[in-house]
């Protein structure tokens, strides 16, 4: 017995029900320290984490599947997450009530804009209409957004992949962006980053103050419901 | 106590999926809770230690439980990569113009409404 069975033990490792979890929880630690010594977005944790857990299922051979059974733990505590955003809702009644006219003129205006400019670049770059409907909702949280994406014809796995790009695009490019734009209100960052970016941008609003958090928050919401009610009813009456 | 804020947490999320499967299929479960929440805490007027502890915590940890529906992304590698600029293209060109809109817009509109307020 002098010849250890290296690869025996590799395997064994790599398909423990933990080992999706151990490197989630490990590469997230990294990026978080990544982050706060350099304040680079390259080191933005949802996307950090992304790309090295994707890296490290590739290398290791593991399938997706195999790597959602092990974050389930995570999964699951999604859902009392998302409920958990009335809470800084709460805390800010105050200064939500405070803002109702800007907060209401806001969403009608820029949710339309947001949801309308994704088709309409998608079109001109050439899209199909199955692509166009998937894109339509990807401003919105990804169970809305997947739900809503079949309801209007189009592909209900492929619009979550969207939205998820876009919520890390806009948490990596959000902040910078809205400094150049001098949006300094918090108000208004957190209303920027909670309507296009749902909630990769709230997470990343409430990094900067509850305030900021509360309004994405609140945007990402009110973005999520409208969307689910008005967009059918838009394909359904000009197709 | 953590615990007490939490099973409230889940309580609120299954009361939505409920609702969800009853009246409002295009709703998602969690989105109906956090609405129900928020009217629950609205007719009490004040929100518990335990359950404002709970939620912050899990707040705090929300890139995190955002991971696995990122790496989600994996499986629709080659779907992505055949339009690959197309698909960057217009999510780069449309959030980058929404986001900016939206955040120039409501910067307006609050500084409209303080100059109003200031001024009468």
């Amino acid at each position: 017995m002098n010849v250890l069975d290296y690869q025996a033990a590799w395997q064994a490792v790599i398909h423990h029900p933990l080992f999706g979890l151990g490197i989630t929880l490990v590469v997230y630690q990294l990026a978080v320290a990544g982050y706060e010594r350099t304040r680079s977005v390259l080191f933005q944790p949802v996307l950090f984490s992304m790309v090295v857990v994707i890296g490290v299922l590739l290398a290791s051979g593991l399938a997706y599947d195999d790597y959602r059974d092990s974050v389930l733990p995570l999964t699951l505590l999604l859902g009392p997450a998302t409920v958990a955003l009335a809470v800084p809702l709460f805390l800010n009644l105050r200064r939500i009530r405070l803002l109702f006219w800007p907060i209401v003129l806001t969403l009608s205006i820029a949710g339309v804009f947001a949801t309308l400019t994704g088709v309409l670049v998608a079109w001109l770059l050439g899209a199909e209409p199955l692509m166009l409907m998937t894109l339509a909702p990807k401003s919105v949280t990804s169970p809305i957004a997947m739900l809503v994406a079949e309801q209007i014809g189009g592909v209900a796995a492929l619009a979550a992949v969207f939205v998820m790009i876009t919520g890390v695009l806009g948490a990596i490019l959000g902040p910078t962006l809205l400094r150049w734009l001098r949006v300094t209100h918090p108000a208004a960052q957190g209303m920027a980053l909670g309507l296009t970016a749902h909630a990769v941008g709230t997470s990343r609003a409430l990094q900067d103050s509850t305030e900021s958090g509360a309004f994405a928050a609140l945007a990402m919401s009110l973005m999520g419901v409208a969307t689910a009610v008005i967009l059918p009813l838009v394909v359904a009456l000009i197709t | 106590m953590l615990l007490r804020g939490l099973t409230w947490l889940i309580l609120f999320q299954l009361l939505g999926t409920a609702l969800n499967v009853l009246f409002f299929p295009i709703l998602p479960g969690p989105i109906i809770g956090l609405l129900l929440l928020f009217i629950a805490l609205i007719w009490r007027g004040e929100i518990s230690d335990s359950l404002n502890s709970a939620s912050m915590t899990l707040l705090n940890y929300l890139p995190l439980l955002l991971i696995p529906p990122a790496v989600g992304v994996m499986v629709y590698v080659d779907a992505i990569a055949a339009d690959l600029w197309a698909i960057v293209g217009a999510l780069v060109l449309s959030l980058v113009v929404s986001l900016g809109f939206t955040g120039w817009l409501m910067q307006k509109l609050i500084d409209r409404q303080t100059r109003r307020s200031n001024g009468t």
